[in-house]
């Protein structure tokens, strides 16, 4: 009992383990405790049905109301009985909030936030999978089985991320898999008898098998080919991990967040107060048509969390837009033009995001499928399976141009406002911003006034101007040192002026997209990654969110400005003076396109770009001739080792001449030994011993057996008799390689002045003639020769990083805490 | 009687006037043991390396003819010795008399005395007896009331032992078998062979007729020209590897010993030339390993009933046993690094 009870516990443990890739979807780590108190209940279900001796049906039944009552004890309807014990209305409940969640799904993007609904389904799907995993391991002690069920845990996070999946996660739910599996072993080994080691040694619990070693590390090999696998890059496969980390540096401030991070083709979205822009290649990354006559930006994202370093970016939630999408139409507010346009968009292959571009507000899309979900409030299309390479789409969209009038009409917002509540007023805690602030709205009665007033403080006139970097201050707070050094991009100043706005208690967020560009063709725009923006846009009650662009025109090829938002650089006659705005109603309905003239300044790059994008596609060809170039590099290899080996103890064997050696018998003339030996003996002994090396490779490689136990004379011998029989030169020359080598190792003069190298091409040639076509094809090719001394080597190797490790594990043991808690009679 | 010292050895001879003279030996010894050429060979490399040879295999196989034949082919003096079960050790060795006319002991010496001393059914004496040969074969040197007398040199005992016969024999004692350097086993004459036994020994025996063909003097230019051989590095760690292997090999109550291991090399190059080399091979240990070592070891009681004879087992061992390779690690060589020199049976630690 005490063994199936450890297992039962293990069992559950690999369960929690294995639902460590949840740890990717879920915003916070509610799941993680909800779950393992289900899994817990679960397992201590089933140890009460296991001490109580139940069947197997009674044991699952035994864990599947264990599951039941957890799941009732976190999820209550209110109608419990003592708080555990579930009523039909808990089922209702339960059903409801299976419902919920698959509408949660649907509309929520990762990572999620703790809805109910997502944290029932999580935790029924884990307790589920901890009942199905003890039924396998423990009832039907079958624990390899149970690999699947907690499969199924991973596929969810890899179904929700198409690109890449941590690999953390995963190696813990591995690990989690492999503890399984060694606890049922030692369990099973424990059953008949001792766990003991090769010397005879009992093994205790706790410790780690010596002569399992070879299955741990197959375990871990396996793992660590699982993970780094996807680390190679292939020509033509996305998302490998290695692409996303070389190209992490360059995008400013990289939030890190999946989907969203530096990776070619994908924009960092979040506005910070300092960083560099660098962006040395040029890439046409949408394409829109429109039939607005000057559409103001093209926009797909929104950061709305200020934190005190910029802008970041939340999870959008939505619904498909596939659907109606709310008709800003319906809610008509006075001095507010609305005009319905229509604009295809055509994304290229270099923009990668799971956002899509499109002109607020679309209220009709086309060719997009429900994959791709639509957030109302942040009026983003955005997707949690697919991204917007090459994507073509069109939409019907609302185009509302305000008149500073209307703007001005707009009440303070209620404290009760779910924008409020939301904090999209908060700010950090900087008394210099609000010192600032206070100064600049200090008399503006109306909420546009306030905002105008911020607007405009970002003028030339204050000493503001546009540079693709951001100086370092001293303040320790960026806002403090944007404003004090009054130099920056869009960024910047998207997030300063939001920062400024949310300080005067009026919500504002950053919105990012494309300027119109200056590559216009008729009613096509062609954008690049230069002309990537971000500005700053207002909630005005009742109207909505209103765009306000701060960056300096100049800066910003294709800037857009409007009647409620003009330009505070431009020369104009408007009567726009920083800290006395317009007061006067502006004739012009229209969003005055005040483009600037500079485009061929062409410097911002408004938003950075991840790097690594290319001009154009490049060919992937080169990549394939390149990776076979190489892979037949590795595959010729060990021939090239083999020829060089052949080359290098070809040279040092030359035919040896001259070398005129009597053949010294036992003792010449009255014991005077008369040895003539021409050439250098130790010179003849490395030629014979280099003949005899490549003899025994060539052996090897013809498949001719080899035996370590034999004298060059009985090789000889057996060759003779064997393969070379019939083959009198052959015959000869063997005997002869046989005899120089013989004499190398053993006599006191070696063999001098035979034509060793001939005799060798001899005996190779009837050796390869005697071999079989598959054979000599083999030895050309991958010469086993080679090939076994390579193992050989890495064989070595690694024998001795274990006797190494082994010596290290073993003092480690001492120290294991396990040993005291280990009863050495349970062995 | 001018007792010449082991060491005083006669002059290196010629390399053809060896061959001449050890192919004399052999030829003469084949004029009676026919077509024993290898055991002919062994039983002369023996001689040549200084050591003493056993023979033994079931009776009729021409044990003591060769035994005989070896000690009439050289011109030396040649004792022989009748092992019954009532001889004495100073039938062996000699013994002091009392002369009456000098007044004073007088030593007798016994058979060992001689040049060649050929032992006939060495087990049939007791080991009392058996044990007088201890001292004479390893020393070369009689011990007798108090006073050593040195032997003469060649001095080799060539014993004949019947390995079937149990009944009142006396099993050589472990010290005793390790004091012969060969043992040596005859074997039946093959077909053609014994039709010629039946032809030339029908009427008269051929042993009648043999002459010395060499004398000891000769012998001991040929042992002074032996001990020349040249043994290389590689081949004494052989050597001593083979006899390790021995020593560690789970079969084996007792292994070989150092002497064993020096007669192995002596015997190889006494082998090595008479085939003419001046160097030796692992190939001559490898075909020496059963005669020289077989009869030192004893196998464990596991070996016995397994009916696993010693000359079985000593001969699987050189099969096992990798070749020492100085130069280099071999890259056929499938064990752990520094592996080399370590017996077949080394157990595995983890």
């Amino acid at each position: 009992m005490t063994r199936h009870r450890n297992l039962g516990l293990v069992a559950a443990g690999a369960t929690l383990l294995a639902a460590a890739p949840l740890s990717a979807i879920f915003e916070h780590w509610t799941w993680l405790i909800e779950s393992a108190i289900a899994v817990g209940v679960v397992a201590g279900a089933a140890a009460l049905a296991r001490a109580l001796r139940a069947p197997l049906w009674g044991q699952v039944l035994g864990m599947l109301a264990g599951l039941t009552l957890a799941l009732t004890w976190l999820f209550p309807a209110g109608s419990e009985i003592l708080a555990v014990l579930p009523t039909p209305a808990t089922f209702a409940h339960f059903s409801e909030l299976l419902g919920g969640s698959v509408r949660d799904m649907r509309s929520y993007g990762v990572e999620v936030p703790d809805t109910p609904p997502l944290l029932f389904i999580t935790v029924l799907g884990v307790g589920a999978v901890a009942v199905v995993v003890d039924l396998l391991t423990v009832g039907l002690r079958r624990p390899a089985l149970a690999g699947l069920p907690m499969l199924a845990i991973y596929s969810v996070p890899v179904a929700v991320y198409v690109d890449n999946v941590p690999p953390v996660p995963f190696v813990i739910g591995a690990v989690g898999y492999l503890w399984l599996l060694g606890a049922d072993n030692v369990d099973r080994v424990r059953r008949f008898g001792r766990r003991f080691t090769g010397d005879g040694r009992d093994v205790d619990v706790w410790e780690a098998s010596p002569l399992a070693a070879a299955g741990r590390r197959l375990a871990v090999l396996g793992v660590a080919v699982a993970v780094l696998l996807p680390l190679v890059p292939v020509p033509g496969m996305n998302g490998s991990l290695l692409d996303s980390l070389s190209s992490g540096n360059g995008s400013g401030n990289g939030t890190g967040r999946p989907g969203q991070g530096g990776a070619p083709g994908k924009i960092d979205l979040f506005a910070a107060l300092s960083g560099q822009l660098n962006e040395s290649e040029v890439a046409d990354l949408v394409k829109v048509t429109t039939n607005e006559p000057s559409p103001f930006y093209l926009r797909f994202g929104v950061a709305d969390e200020l934190k005190s370093s910029g802008f970041e970016v939340t999870n959008p939630t939505g619904r498909p837009v596939t659907r109606d999408l709310p008709n800003p139409t319906v809610r008509d507010v006075g001095g507010v033009e609305r005009r319905q346009y229509e604009a295809t968009v055509e994304v290229t292959r270099d923009l990668d995001m799971p956002l899509l571009p499109v002109y607020s507000e679309p209220i009709r899309t086309e060719d997009l499928n429900s994959s791709w979900l639509y957030d109302d409030d942040r009026q983003i299309v955005f997707s949690n399976r697919e991204n917007s390479r090459g994507k073509r789409y069109s939409f019907d969209y609302v185009r509302s141009t305000y008149s500073p009038a209307a703007l001005r009409a707009a009440r303070k917002l209620p404290a009760d406002h779910p924008l409020v509540r939301r904090q999209q007023t908060k700010t950090p805690p900087v008394p210099q911003v609000t010192e600032l602030v206070n100064r600049l709205v200090q008399g503006k009665a109306t909420e546009y006034d306030k905002v105008r007033a911020i607007y405009d403080y970002f003028s030339s006139d204050n000493g503001f101007s546009y540079q693709l970097r951001t100086e370092g201050g001293t303040s320790g707070e960026d806002i403090v040192d944007f404003l004090t050094n009054k130099v920056g991009f869009c960024q910047q100043y998207a997030a300063a002026m939001g920062w400024l706005v949310r300080a005067a208690g009026i919500p504002a967020r950053v919105a990012f997209g494309f300027t119109s560009g200056s590559n216009r063709n008729g009613n096509t725009y062609t954008l690049t990654n230069r002309n990537l923006h971000a500005w700053t846009e207002v909630y005005f009650d009742g109207i909505g969110w209103v765009p306000f662009d701060a960056t300096p025109a100049y800066g910003v090829p294709g800037s857009t400005r409007s009647t409620w938002a003009p330009d505070t650089d431009a020369p104009d006659p408007l009567p726009d003076q920083p800290g006395a705005p317009n007061t006067g109603t502006d004739p012009e309905e229209s969003p005055g396109a005040v483009g600037s003239e500079r485009e061929d300044q062409d410097t911002d790059a408004g938003l950075a770009l991840g790097e690594e994008t290319p001009t154009e596609q490049a060919p992937v060809w080169p990549w394939w001739a390149a990776g076979s170039l190489l892979l037949l590099l590795v595959l010729a290899l060990p021939a090239l080792r083999r020829l060089a080996l052949r080359r290098r103890r070809g040279r040092r064997a030359p035919a040896a001449v001259a070398a005129t050696e009597p053949d010294v018998g036992v003792g010449p003339a009255a014991g005077r030994r008369m040895v003539v030996v021409g050439a250098d003996a130790d010179q003849a002994r490395a030629d014979a011993h280099a003949v005899w090396d490549e003899l025994l490779d060539t052996l090897v490689d013809y498949r001719v057996p080899v035996d370590r136990t034999e004298t060059p004379r009985a090789t000889a011998d057996r060759l003779i008799g064997g393969v070379l029989s019939g083959h009198a030169e052959s015959v000869d020359a063997m005997r002869l390689l046989g005899r120089a080598e013989e004499r190398a190792r053993y006599a006191r003069d070696p063999l001098t002045g035979e034509p060793l190298a001939p005799a060798l091409r001899a005996v190779r040639g009837t050796l390869a003639a005697a071999a079989g076509r598959r054979t000599r094809l083999l030895a050309a090719v991958l010469p086993p020769s080679v090939l076994q001394r390579w193992r050989l080597t890495v064989a070595d190797a690694s024998g001795r990083m274990v006797a190494v490790t082994g010596q290290a594990r073993h003092r480690l043991l001492r120290w294991n805490p396990r040993r005291l808690l280990a009863d050495r009679a349970a062995r | 009687m001018t007792q010449q010292t082991w060491d005083e050895v006669g002059g290196l001879l010629p390399h053809d006037e060896f061959r001449a003279a050890s192919e004399a030996i052999v030829a003469n010894i084949e004029q009676v043991i026919e077509g024993k050429t290898a055991t002919v060979r062994l039983a002369l490399a023996v001689l040549l390396a200084e050591g003493h040879l056993l023979i033994e295999d079931v009776p009729g196989v021409g044990k003591t003819k060769l035994a005989k034949a070896l000690a009439r082919s050289i011109d030396c003096s040649v004792r022989r010795i009748q092992f019954t079960p009532d001889l004495l050790p100073s039938d062996v060795t000699g013994v002091s008399v009392y002369n009456q006319e000098t007044h004073d002991f007088e030593f007798r010496p016994g058979a060992v005395f001689a040049n060649l001393v050929v032992g006939d059914e060495i087990n049939r004496a007791s080991p009392k007896t058996q044990s007088a040969l201890l001292e004479c074969m390893e020393e070369r040197q009689v011990t007798v009331d108090g006073v050593t007398y040195q032997l003469q040199t060649p001095f080799m005992v060539i014993a004949t032992q019947n390995p079937i016969e149990m009944e009142g024999t006396y099993p050589l004692p472990e010290a005793q078998r390790d004091r012969f350097t060969a043992r040596i086993a005859m074997g039946y004459p093959d077909v053609g062979a014994e039709l010629a036994m039946l032809d030339g020994h029908g009427a008269t025996d051929p042993l009648d007729q043999l002459r010395p063909v060499s004398d000891a003097a000769t012998v001991r230019r040929l042992i002074a020209t032996v001990r020349q051989v040249h043994v290389a590095d590689a081949v004494k760690q052989y050597a001593i590897d083979l006899v390790t292997a021995t020593r560690e090999a789970p079969d084996l109550r007792l292994g070989a010993s150092p002497r064993a291991t020096l007669q192995l090399l002596r015997t190889a190059r006494a082998v090595a030339a008479l085939e003419g080399r001046d160097y030796v091979l692992p190939d001559d240990l490898q075909a020496l390993a059963v005669p020289v070592l077989a009869h030192r070891i004893i196998p464990t009681a596991d070996a016995q009933l397994a009916r696993r004879t010693t000359d079985a087992i000593v001969s699987d061992l050189v099969h096992r046993l990798p070749l020492p390779n100085d130069r280099k690690r071999s890259p056929y060589d499938t064990r752990p690094a520094g592996g080399n020199g370590r017996g077949p049976y080394e157990p595995r630690r983890p």
